[in-house]
């Protein structure tokens, strides 16, 4: 595949950067990402990657747009207001970039549909809102072999890892999820729009860093910020041999799904 | 008219470099080939790869206008737009790309100018007084010395593969201004019972190691010049094969063998020829005199122009002539400034410039009616220093680590934050006119601080393991009288950025001092209290801050990165190469101090640490560079024993030092030892060129069959490069880069590729864009309104 002309002028910005060029191009416009959940996380971070070209975006949300979520979601506008999320966010980003391909299912993840849902695709990002979905996304990516990034926000605070198979997953770190209600869920602490935003670009970077191959992922290592005293930090973690999915003697085999406590204010 | 004749064997060596450069590119000869062959032809790398400079041959320091004119052409045209003026009374095109070279070369024949022996081991520009010929007081001129004896020199083969350089001048009178003490042989005009003649001098030189020339003959008739610089280019042509243990440079022949034996040797030869009248130089006089032009007078009357005239403007003792120094920022002249002097100039005929071993020009034979005139072309050249007083013109710096790879610091960038500094102040400069203030990069003097009466010399400051940029300082440099010369002596050190603050402190004593009359001169200031001013001042400015604290204090002035010792030349490095040297020199010591007064227990180890440190002691004079413990063995073992230069009854050791077996390589002290003291003669031997020598003083060749660069880099494979061409013209930055890297991305690495750039920004990104990137680009030529630029894929 080369490039059109219209291609070379759209990515030159992209083509400029020594650790890209015309091959990092190349490999965006071949890629395919799952984007699961098209609410606080999921706009900025289809956003973005519809913008860089990456071939085909899939998106997984079974809600339809409220007018609550517009305070963050910037994907939809007030007019969509009712719209299916999916189709809401595929009208955007075909505006953005026609080269894109957009693939929608109007659905939750689960148990049951995630291999299949995943397996297509060279990349999975979290955008969702509940440990319930977050664990069942890890443990299906460790079994199914997917890179995929993790990403979660409340109030001023965000965090993200990257796992690429190999390395430690989400587990690793938190062996299961908190027991429903022992964490405040998104309509009780409530979340800063922006904080959204930020995360969701550094997802974003995370991916498309992963399909040029350039720079260091936050592979073993989590990022936390809190946007309140615009704080960043990273803590280095190291795969446990312990884990219940990665680990040497898994106890996690099959998924199953996770009492989940859903959030009335949909990050 | 020129000042010399270029041989016509040059068109056929250049024809032959142009081969030798396209075989380079295309990976047919390796780098170290390619430098002897460039070097000899005054092509010198820059720092950054892939980039020369070229340096001009000026035979006293003459130019015509109708050449420099033609220089600051093929500068512009190939290099950076702007013609060097040296401190060899040369000049020099910079930034270069390596195609570029040979077309700057075939251009400067069309002028009768030569880069040949610009560089490499031959008789170097002759320089002599910038006066000469139009001083009221001068004993005789003596450019027509230097002009017929550097046809003569250039002319004859055994000039160019000398032991070293040679470097030659010559002063028309006992007031020295050539600095013969300062270089291989120097001649001083004089007059003995009615007969014009020459006192010589021999044996100085500068350098990291700097010695005073010495009197060599009393009074040589004038028509000797020839014979005695034949006699002494021979001796050391031979004394390179001699047992003698310091045969490289002259001044260090004159320090072996002592003052009877060097003239002695000396004479053998002189005395064979010093008859033979054939031999003599054929002179020519040089007419000082203006060509007479119809241009109108123009008639200037303000009290900036009697300033100016006071500063720059010298009567000759030609009737009715004036010469003129142009004071130029940082040695450096533009294309369209070299253009409207140089028109001006023409006026008056061809003999009217010179090059001034202070970086600046010197006009001459200007008819003094026209003072107005010239009065106005040069205040209105773009890179002048002519409103300032001549002491900021006068200032002398190197290049530096801006273009050369010894550079530590960057002496271009502190010369102006002085000259910043200083005109900013009250200071009365015009008290100091001649003061001389030098400054180089590194020690290696190309900036002329042994002469300095306040000098600098580039050095590496430390704080906390973070490096800054810092300057050694001299002080006391005497050159004003043939025979008497002192060099500057070490005073003290200070951080570069304060420098300034410090040179204004300085001068603020001493021009208060000098007006007051206080001292007879400069250098009793000093004994009496100057020295001891330098010491307090540096005190006061001994304070580092910490990089966290202070970063531009860690990045020199006029640098865009703060001071690494990473992109210092290896091989070519003298600087930054025996520092490392020194490293492993210093541990030899103190592990010895150990043996003799240390503890049983400790001695194992002080033979370990010396076994390492004489095993890679001496890896960096090959450009070797050991990334682990065990390499520092292996490379020793290779680039030293395989090549001959050591005993290969020592390799055993090696085995042992690998293994960092304490216990064995203890039990084999007496060898460690011995290797050691065979290393340390080894480096003893070194000359400036990087060769060993043995004792006997015969340069230790490198086995057959041994390549230096065979670890360094794989042997030179030809491939059959392919070309591409592009043209952009009419495509706007960022999107003619953003092409041009698609198609090198579909290129093979080696591939060129030609691109055609519109002028003004498409040239000026484009090219540093592919450089970052990693890619060579090779010229980079105006064609018309438009610019061919050709890159090799790395
Ligand atoms: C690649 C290495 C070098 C380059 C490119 C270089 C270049 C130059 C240049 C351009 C000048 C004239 C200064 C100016 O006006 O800008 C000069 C002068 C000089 N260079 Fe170097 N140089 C190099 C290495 C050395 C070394 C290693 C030494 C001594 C060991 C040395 C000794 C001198 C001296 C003493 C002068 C003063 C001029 C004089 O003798 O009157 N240079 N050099
Ligand atoms: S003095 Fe040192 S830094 Fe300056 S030009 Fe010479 S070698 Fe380079
Ligand atoms: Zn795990």
């Amino acid at each position: 595949m080369t490039l059109t002309e219209a291609q070379v002028e759209r990515y030159s910005r992209h083509i400029l950067l020594q650790d890209v060029g015309g091959e990092g191009q190349e490999k965006i416009l071949n890629a395919k990402v799952l984007v699961i959940g098209a609410g606080g996380l999921g706009s900025p971070i289809a956003l973005y990657l519809a913008a860089a070209g990456v071939g085909t975006i899939g998106i997984i949300d079974g809600d339809v747009v409220d007018v609550s979520n517009l305070q963050r979601q910037v994907i939809h506008f007030t007019p969509d207001v009712g719209v299916p999320k999916v189709e809401s966010a595929k009208n955007k980003i075909q505006e953005i970039n026609p080269d894109v391909n957009v693939v929608t299912y109007q659905d939750i993840v689960h148990s049951k549909n995630i291999l299949d849902v995943i397996k297509d695709y060279d990349f999975v990002v979290d955008g969702t809102d509940n440990f319930a979905a977050k664990f069942l996304i890890n443990d299906a990516c460790v079994i199914a072999g997917k890179p995929y990034s993790h990403g979660g926000i409340l109030r001023f605070d965000g965090q993200t890892m990257t796992h690429v198979p190999g390395e430690a997953c989400y587990r690793c770190v938190f062996k299961q999820p908190p027991p429903a209600n022992a964490v405040p869920t998104c309509s009780q602490a409530g979340v800063l729009g922006a904080v959204a935003g930020m995360l969701g670009t550094i997802q974003a970077a995370e991916v498309l860093k992963y399909i040029i191959g350039v720079g260091d992922l936050l592979v073993n290592r989590l990022l936390i910020f809190d946007a309140k005293s615009m704080k960043f930090r990273t803590s280095n973690f190291k795969k446990n041999p312990n884990c219940p999915v990665c680990g040497e003697n898994p106890t996690v085999t099959e998924l199953v799904d996770g009492e989940q406590a859903v959030c009335d204010l949909k990050v | 008219m020129r000042f010399y004749e270029v041989p016509d064997t040059l068109y056929a060596e250049q024809d032959q470099f142009d081969r030798d450069i396209k075989e380079y590119v295309e990976g047919r000869i390796n780098p170290v080939k390619f430098k002897a062959i460039r070097v000899a032809h005054g092509v010198y790398e820059q720092r950054q790869e892939h980039t020369y400079m070229v340096r001009i041959r000026c035979a006293a320091g003459g130019i015509t206008p109708t050449q420099l004119k033609k220089v600051s052409e093929v500068g512009d045209v190939y290099g950076s737009g702007e013609v060097h003026f040296t401190t060899r009374q040369e000049v020099q095109v910079h930034d270069v790309l390596v195609n570029g070279v040979i077309k700057v070369i075939r251009g400067l024949n069309d002028v009768g100018l030569s880069s040949r022996g610009g560089g490499g081991n031959t008789v170097r520009n002759i320089l002599t007084s910038i006066d000469s010929g139009i001083s009221s007081t001068e004993v005789f001129d003596v450019e027509p010395y230097a002009i017929a004896l550097t046809t003569r020199m250039i002319d004859e083969p055994d000039s160019w593969n000398l032991p070293r350089k040679l470097k030659i001048s010559m002063s028309n009178g006992p007031d020295d201004t050539t600095y013969t003490q300062s270089t291989c042989l120097g001649f001083v005009a004089t007059v003995k019972d009615g007969v014009k003649g020459f006192q010589v001098f021999c044996s100085g030189g500068m350098g990291a190691k700097p010695m005073v020339g010495h009197a060599l003959l009393d009074f040589v008739p004038d028509t000797h010049v020839y014979h005695v610089t034949k006699a002494l280019k021979v001796m050391f042509d031979k004394n390179g094969n001699r047992r003698s243990k310091y045969s490289s440079r002259i001044k260090f022949l004159w320090k072996k063998v002592g003052e009877d034996e060097f003239k002695r040797i000396f004479h053998e030869e002189y005395d064979q020829i010093k008859n033979d009248r054939s031999l003599d130089l054929v002179l020519e006089s040089i007419d000082n005199s203006a060509k007479s032009t119809d241009l109108a007078v123009q008639s200037v009357d303000t009290a900036e122009f009697e300033l100016w005239k006071k500063r720059y403007v010298t009567a000759q003792k030609q009737e009715g002539l004036s010469s003129i120094k142009i004071p130029l920022e940082l040695g450096d002249v533009l294309r369209a400034d070299a253009n409207s002097l140089c028109d001006f100039l023409l006026n008056f005929g061809e003999n009217t410039m010179r090059c001034e071993r202070d970086q600046n020009i010197r006009l001459r034979n200007i008819p003094t009616e026209y003072l107005g005139n010239a009065y106005n072309v040069i205040t209105g050249l773009k890179k002048s220093l002519v409103k300032h007083a001549p002491f900021i013109g006068n200032m002398i710096n190197c290049t530096g680590a801006s273009t050369c790879k010894l550079g530590i610091c960057l002496p271009r960038g502190l010369s102006s934050a002085i000259r910043d500094q200083l005109t900013g102040t009250d200071l009365d400069l015009d008290i100091i006119p001649d003061f001389r203030l030098n400054m180089s990069g590194c020690p290696n003097t190309c900036g002329m601080h042994h002469v300095a009466n306040l000098g600098f010399f580039g050095k590496v400051g430390r704080k906390d393991g973070d490096m800054y940029p810092a300057y050694n300082i001299l002080a006391g440099g005497k050159v004003e009288k043939a025979g008497e010369m002192k060099y500057a002596q070490r005073v003290d050190e200070i951080a570069s950025h304060r420098i300034p603050e410090f040179v204004n402190a300085f001068l603020k004593v001493w021009i208060e001092k000098k007006k007051a009359g206080t001292y007879a001169d400069y250098n009793t200031f000093l004994e009496e209290e100057g020295n001891t001013l330098i010491k307090t001042l540096c005190d006061s400015y001994r304070d580092v801050p910490t990089y966290e604290a202070d970063a531009g204090f860690y990045t020199d002035f006029g640098a865009k990165r703060r001071l690494s010792m990473d992109e210092l030349g290896t091989a070519e490095c003298s600087a930054g190469m025996f520092d490392m040297i020194e490293v492993d020199k210093k541990q030899i010591k103190k592990a010895r101090k150990v043996l003799d007064a240390g503890s049983d227990e400790e001695r194992p180890d002080a033979i370990q640490k010396i076994l390492f440190s004489a095993s890679r002691m001496l890896l960096v004079t090959r450009g070797l560079d050991a990334k682990t413990d065990e390499q520092v063995y292996d490379l020793f073992g290779k680039h030293f024993m395989t090549a001959g230069l050591i005993d290969e009854k020592f390799r055993p050791l090696l085995a042992l030092g690998k293994a960092a077996d304490v216990s064995a390589i203890f039990a084999q002290e007496p060898a460690v030892l011995a290797l050691t003291s065979e290393v340390e003669a080894l480096y003893k031997n070194m000359d400036d060129s990087l060769r060993f020598k043995a004792t006997d003083g015969k340069v230790i060749k490198e086995r057959e069959g041994y390549e230096l660069d065979s670890e360094v880099e794989a042997e030179p494979v030809a491939k059959t490069i392919q070309m591409f061409e592009k043209d952009y013209r009419g495509v706007g930055c960022p999107m003619n880069f953003v092409k041009t890297k698609l198609v090198l991305e579909t290129m093979e690495s080696g591939d060129q590729l030609k691109i055609l750039l519109d002028d003004g920004e498409p040239i000026k990104n484009v090219p540093g864009s592919v450089k970052l990137e990693g890619h060579a680009v090779l010229l980079q030529e105006q064609v018309g309104p438009h610019w061919e630029v050709l890159i090799q894929k790395k």
